[in-house]
This record gives C-alpha cells, structure tokens and sequence, in this order.
C-alpha cells in the first residue's frame, strides 16, 4: 500500500519529465530524411535543437510567470496581445534609430504598463480577471494594429528606413552555445521565477492567495498586492516574448502573438498547475512549453499542418487523463 | 480563577451595531477574565457572530467601546485586532492546504531580506508551539494531507506563537469526532494554562458544561447573563436564558409499532466499510451514530447507490440500482450533510428548490405548471415551518436550520419512503433543532421511514427507536432505544471497545 502510493507520488512529479524524454526519444528514432526541415535527418541533431529553442523562446520566456498568476489563482488572456503589441513597439524603435538597450528597456517598460493595466482593472476595479482581460486583449491588439501604418502587415524595412543588424541577431544568431539572446534571457528568467517560487516571499505569498485566499488575508498578506505584482510579471514577460519573436522574425507583426494565450495555458494546464490556483510548479511548466514545441514542430513531419491544433488538443487531453489517473486518491472504485 | 480585581482582557461596554431595520447587538457590556474560558452561547441570531465580528474588527460598532487588557480596543480591520492580540478561529478553516505546517504557521509573519524568505527564530518558535500542543503533526508536510482537527491545530498553534493573549473559537468541534474534540479540549486547556483566554462559541450545550468556565449568553441581541458555569443549574437552565423556555430531549417511543422489513443490507463492503449488515423496518427512524471516519456517510452513500460496494442492499424486495437516480426512482431519498453545497441550489429560491428531485410532477406534456410548484412551496413553508417571509426567498438568505427544512421538502416532494438525512442538523440552532426533530418524528408516523447519520450521540438517543453503533467501519452492534440504554457502554463501543451486545 505505501509502496505504491510513493510510485504514484512519484510519477506525479515526475511524469511530466518523462513524456518529453519519450517524446524526444520517439522523434529522435524516426527517420526524418525527407523533411527538408530537420537536417541530416536527425531530430537530436544541434542545429535542429537550436532551431526549435528559438522559435520556442516566447512562450519558454512566458510560461514562468504564467504559472505564477495561474498558481495564484488569476488569469491573464491578454498575453498574446500584449506580446504582438511589444513586438510592433520593439521594431518602430529599432526602425527609427533608437539603439538595443533603450529599445528594449523601453519596450519592457510597454510590458510593465500593460501588466499593470490589467492589474490595475482586476485588483482596483475588480473586475473578473476573465473579462478585465478579455477587455484588454482586444485593446492592446487594436492599438498595435493601429500604429501598423495603412497597406502594410508588419513594421519592417523600407521607406528608406532600414532595421539595423543587431535587430536580428537578439533571436537568431549563437550568443553562447550557438543559441542566442533570446533561449537564455527566456532561460534565465524561468530560473529566477524557480528561486523566487522556493525561496520568495513572492512565490509562497502566490501559493496561499490561490489555495486560500481567505487565509492568506487573514495572515495579513495584500493579496492585492500580490496579484498586481504577479500581473507586471507577465507583462514584462510578454514583452521579452514579443522583443524574441520579432527579432527573430526581423519585423514588428501586429499578429504575432495571436493565441499565445492558448498556448500558454495549455502549456502550464500541462505541468500539471491547477486551475484552481494554490498548485503548480514553474520548471513543469517550462517542461510542458518544451513538449508542445517539440509535438508542435516533431508533428510536421508526420501530419499536415492543419492537424496540428487538432492532435495538440488530443495531447492535452491524455496528459490531462494521465494526470488524473496519477493524483487520483486510492480507494472509491 | 482569576480574582475581580484582575484587569479582564477583554471589556465590552455597551457595544451596540444596527443593521438597516435590525439591532443585531443591543448595549451589551460584559467583561472577560484573563485565563479562563469564557463561553459564548445563544440561538442563531442572537447576536454571537455580530459581537465577534465587532471584536476582531470586520465590523465596525455603531455605539459602545471595548478594552483589551485595559487599553481601548477599536480596530478597524482583522489586521489591527490581531495587532492587539485577539485571534480568531473561524468555522470555516483558514489554512492553504498546499503550503506546508510549518509554511503557514509563519504566513504573513515571514522574515524576508530583498523579497526572499529567510531563516528567523520565529520558524523554531512556531515549530515548538505547535510541539507543546500536538507533537504528533510535522512539521514539514503538506497541510492537505492533515485531518480538518489537525488542520484546526496549525491554526490555533498559529495564534499562539503569534503572541495572541485572547483566541475566539467558533463552533470548533463541528467537524470534529469525539475523540478529537477531547484532544481540541485538552489543546485549549494547554492554552489556558500558559496564560491564553479562550472565548468559546458552540451550540453543543455538553462541551460548554465541559470546557467552559464562565458563559455569557445572548438571546435577540442582548446579553442574558454572564455566569461560572459551576453556579448554571444544568442544562435546562442554560437551554432556558438561550431560548427562553424549556425544551424536552428525551427519547419517547413512538405509538405504532415498526411494519415490516422495508430495506435489507447485507455484507457491504468497500474501501471503509466491513462487511456491515442490517435491517430496517418500514416506519422506522433509526439512527447511525458512530465517530468522524467510522463509516456513517459511506452507509447513506451506498443505500443511495452513490458509491459501489460489495454485498447487496433489498429495498421493497428489489435490489437497488447503480446509480442515485435508481436509488431515487426507488423511493429513497439522501439528505447529504454539506447541504449548502450538495443538497440546495443556494441562488434559487424556495419555490425553485423544491421541485428539482421531482420535476415530472410539476409538469405537464413538458410544460412547466408555475401554479402547481407555487403551491407546493405554499404548503411545505407551513406544513414545515419554515421561517420566511416569501417562497420567493433566495435560499442562501435562510438559516441553517431553515435551509435543512428546505432540503427535506426538496426530498418529501420527491415522494420518498425512505429518507437518509446524513448529520441533519449540524449548524442548525438548539430551537431549530427541536422543530426538525419534530417534522421527522412526524414524518415516521405517517409512515416513511427514516435514518439518521449522526456523530451527535444526543440526537440519535433523543429521536431514534433503534440505534446501529459503528466503528472503523464495522457495525458493532445494534441496540433498542429506550430507558435502559448505557450511554457509557455506547461510548465505548464507537470508540473501539470490545464490549458483547446482541443485535436489536
């Protein structure tokens, strides 16, 4: 009886780890010689690797502080629109001469701005974080369609206004390990938010406002507080994940964050976070963002593009089964 | 006992709070002794909850003042009633299941440097609190795998080691098993000891004779009488300041005799129960009493068909189905224990609830009758004396023992024959109480059969005619209700003693 009740223990926090080794494991045998997208027919080979790190680095860069906000018990729906508006404010800078760091430490302060929003309507004008951010997903994407001049798509080169080097190189070139910036700010953001789940006020504060907000007011904890902070956080996450994902695609798109917000979701639904806030773990969640990817891109070389939502859904649901079956208590037949 | 000339650690002085219409508290002025502990009782709505509310600062006074330990005591939030050492213990518990003991004895009290949590003297201060009260919780697991008596330990561990001079307990033993209430008891007694005041609300009358050392008691708002508990003459006395009259609660047998066999269960077993059977007769009202965990709630779930088990269970000569819709169309009814959340739909009103087990008979062809269903709530409000003053009442708004009353209609409309009311009147008020008692003996005389699942031994010895004693899953015995019954040997049967009794 204990003994399989410390298997299952187990399997509860580590099963998620194993599905990206037998996931891996699975692409990494099959024979991908006429996909044209992996070379040398080999999905462990580096430059493979590289190429999915790198377009992954948006939502490896957000999954952190989602799962906080999630663990919290709160919601952010915006976070896709707030990327494509970080995206578009990223490249008119870069487009009209501002250097890198201004350009970046502005566009953060974008994300901080519109974190802050949201937290603003959901704390202060208490609106249900649903709606607050619903709300706010419309707005940001309209404002960045609005400063996407008239017959064009994206800001990008041209008009005699050219994108300077280093635009490109922030998401695409090797900065260490031949993998650039933007894997290791979105690594190195998700090991902070790990410390800070331990270790931080922040973290443990984040854990008792979704499992018991009661309590947590009654310890004395501003809850409120809390959950502003927890919205900047994603706001400045979402801004790095739009400065990532138009660097790399060298234009500023108004679009390019469209269903991140899904992804997002899915992907920390999938490390295991509960909905219901008080539960989750921000290394589960950068787990779950590595196996949607690897299911995401591994998938085209199997099925059609258009199937892809299709089999992602069905991926959820058997690790959402997978889960319940997991954590499921012992006893009721 | 403390000496008059003790400063009280708490002093209320005419405290008075309106509500639109309502004076919910009315100039009531009492003083608390430091160390003892000071009972609070009073029928539901007389003013208990309003008072504490006052006195931890979610509500502010409309008139009057209070003094802690001498010094004026006015907060206006939780935050700064704790500041001045009172801490509460709420009905409901206010621990984070998902963080650690030790997490959320220091909750909101962490030393931090640059947002991380550091190491301080207050987690070995806590950790040792917690030890002199009940050595046997660690520490380091997780809050969710404790018992909810265990869970009410963290937190009355957490206004210790806070510094609290004065805890309020609200109705703390009403999840609690008997053997878990003498260890809350023997925890508060601790407390007493190191110096603690412990104000103490419950309705359960035997605790307060137990535990309290003084009551003051509260009826409509105003303060009765503040009293040592030795100088209270019993039970009636006390039942008497609350209500106002003297209640019966001794068991009468019932005219008519038991007819036949109507429900047979035998051997059931599952994940709990161990091979139980039993036999009920058809106009019965028999009774489960047994402790938190021994297996009452399995009982009703499984003669609801709710859970699977192994054995069968006979109803009217059929076996029951597999499922609550089965056991319903059947003729069986479940009164769940959490009614708030299993048994009402606490948005609609009481028109709306009482219909929805029995929707067929409110309809015709498909079409809702509103007459039909207006009519119906019209005759259960009387015929159960529900207090409200319209069938359109959200039932969220009612009290807890007019909500139950609500639930039984929900279940009388449905037809039932047989009701299983799973701890029927816990949270419900000493006259409430007495009127459900009434409206199920009622209900066996014309001729339903009914069982009751209680941890409350006065219940099952004040209305059941047979009583099923069960323990860890097990049926130890089953026995007659009546003059000759040894409350002694009851006790020691549920709480695991061998003791030989023949089946009833």
């Amino acid at each position: 009886m204990t003994k399989s009740f410390a298997v299952t223990g187990f399997l509860k926090d580590y099963y998620i780890y194993l599905v990206l080794i037998v996931l891996v494991a699975l692409l990494a045998s099959a024979n991908l010689d006429q996909f044209p997208l992996f070379e040398r027919g080999n999905f462990l080979y580096k430059r493979n690797i590289i190429n999915i790190l790198r377009v992954s680095a948006p939502i490896l860069v957000i999954c952190g502080a989602f799962t906080l906000l999630m663990v919290s018990g709160y919601i952010d729906l915006s976070v896709g629109s707030a990327m494509s508006l970080s995206a578009v404010v990223y490249a008119m800078l870069a487009l009209n001469g501002v250097p890198f760091l201004p350009a970046f430490a502005l566009t953060v302060l974008v994300g901080v701005l519109l974190g802050a929003i949201n937290g603003f309507l959901v704390v202060r004008m208490r609106i249900t974080p649903v709606i607050a951010t619903l709300i706010t997903l419309s707005l940001y994407k309209g404002i960045a369609l609005l400063l996407v001049e008239d017959g064009t798509s994206a800001i990008k080169s041209g008009g005699g206004l050219k994108m300077p080097g280093w635009f490109n190189s922030y998401g695409r070139s090797g900065a260490l390990l031949d993998l650039p910036a933007s894997v290791w700010v979105a690594i190195a953001v998700t090991l902070a938010l790990i410390v800070i789940q331990k270790r931080g006020v922040l973290g443990k504060y984040a854990a008792a406002t979704g499992g018991n907000p009661t309590a947590a007011k009654l310890s004395g904890i501003k809850t409120g507080r809390v959950v502003f902070g927890l919205y900047v956080l994603v706001g400045i996450s979402a801004a790095l994940a739009g400065i990532a994902r138009s660097s790399f695609m060298s234009l500023g798109d108004p679009l390019s964050g469209d269903g991140m917000e899904l992804t997002a979701i899915l992907v920390v639904l999938l490390g295991g976070t509960a909905f219901s806030g008080g539960e989750g773990k921000v290394q589960r969640s950068f787990i779950g963002a590595l196996i949607i990817m690897c299911l995401t891109i591994g998938m085209l070389t199997i099925v059609p593009a258009y199937t892809q939502t299709l089999v992602i859904g069905a991926a959820l649901l058997l690790a959402a089964a997978t889960n319940h079956l997991v954590s499921r208590k012992g006893g009721r037949k | 006992m403390a000496s008059s000339t003790q400063i009280p650690a708490l002093e209320i002085d005419e405290l008075t709070r309106d509500y639109p219409g309502v004076r919910a508290v009315d100039a009531v002025s009492f003083a608390i002794e430091p160390g003892t502990v000071h009972c609070l009782v009073g029928e539901n709505g007389a003013g208990k909850s309003t008072l504490v509310k006052m006195i931890t600062g979610a509500l502010a006074p409309s008139a009057g003042s209070m003094r802690v330990n001498g010094k004026t005591h006015n907060p206006t939030n939780p935050q700064e009633a704790r500041d001045n050492g009172i801490a509460t213990l709420f009905q409901e518990l206010h621990v984070v299941d998902e963080l650690t003991v030790r997490e959320n004895l220091t909750l909101g009290l962490e030393a931090k440097r640059f947002g991380f949590l550091i190491r301080s003297d207050l987690d070995d201060r806590v950790v040792k609190t917690l030890a002199a009260i009940e050595p046997s919780i660690d520490p380091a697991v997780r809050v969710s795998s404790l018992s909810v008596a265990q869970k009410q330990i963290v937190e009355i561990a957490r206004a210790a080691s806070s510094g609290a001079s004065v805890i309020i307990m609200d109705e703390p033993t009403a999840a609690l098993s008997e053997r878990e209430v003498e260890r809350l008891f023997e925890v508060i007694r601790r407390l007493k000891d190191n110096g603690v005041t412990v104000i103490y609300i419950s309705h359960k009358l035997e605790e307060i004779f137990t535990l309290g050392d003084i009551v003051t008691v509260l009826r409509d708002g105003k303060h009765i009488a503040t009293k040592p508990l030795v100088k209270v003459e019993g039970r009636p006395e006390l039942i008497e300041m609350m209500i106002g009259r003297t209640v019966a609660h001794n068991y009468v047998p019932r005219p008519n005799p038991p007819g036949d066999v109507v429900l047979t269960a035998r051997g059931l077993t599952n994940h709990l129960l161990k091979n139980v059977s039993f036999d009920i007769r058809k106009g019965e009202i028999v009774g489960f009493y047994g402790l938190v965990g021994a297996g009452k709630t399995e009982i009703a779930r499984a003669i609801f068909a709710a859970d699977s088990y192994d054995g069968e269970i006979i109803f009217k000569s059929q076996p029951v189905g597999h499922t609550p819709k089965d056991a319903l169309a059947a003729g069986i009814a479940l009164v769940p224990e959490e009614r708030r959340t299993q048994g009402l739909f606490t948005a609609m009103s009481i028109r709306e609830n009482i219909p929805v087990m029995n929707l067929p008979r409110m309809s015709k062809g498909g079409v809702f009758r509103a007459d039909k269903e207006e009519r119906a709530a019209h005759e259960f409000v009387s015929r159960l004396r529900i207090a409200t003053d319209s069938i359109e009442k959200q039932t969220e708004k009612l009290s807890g023992g007019n909500q139950q009353k609500v639930v039984l209609a929900k279940c009388l409309f449905s037809q039932a024959e047989l009701l299983l009311l799973d701890e029927p009147t816990r949270g419900v008020d000493v006259g409430a109480k007495t009127e459900i008692y009434d409206i199920i003996k009622s209900l066996a005389d014309q001729d339903n059969t009914v069982a009751i699942f209680s941890s409350e031994l006065e219940e099952v010895l004040g209305i059941c005619d047979r009583i099923f004693l069960l323990y860890d899953g097990q049926l130890r015995a089953g026995i007659r209700n009546g003059d000759n019954v040894d409350t002694a040997q009851i006790l020691d049967l549920v709480t695991g003693g061998s003791m030989q009794e023949d089946a009833a």
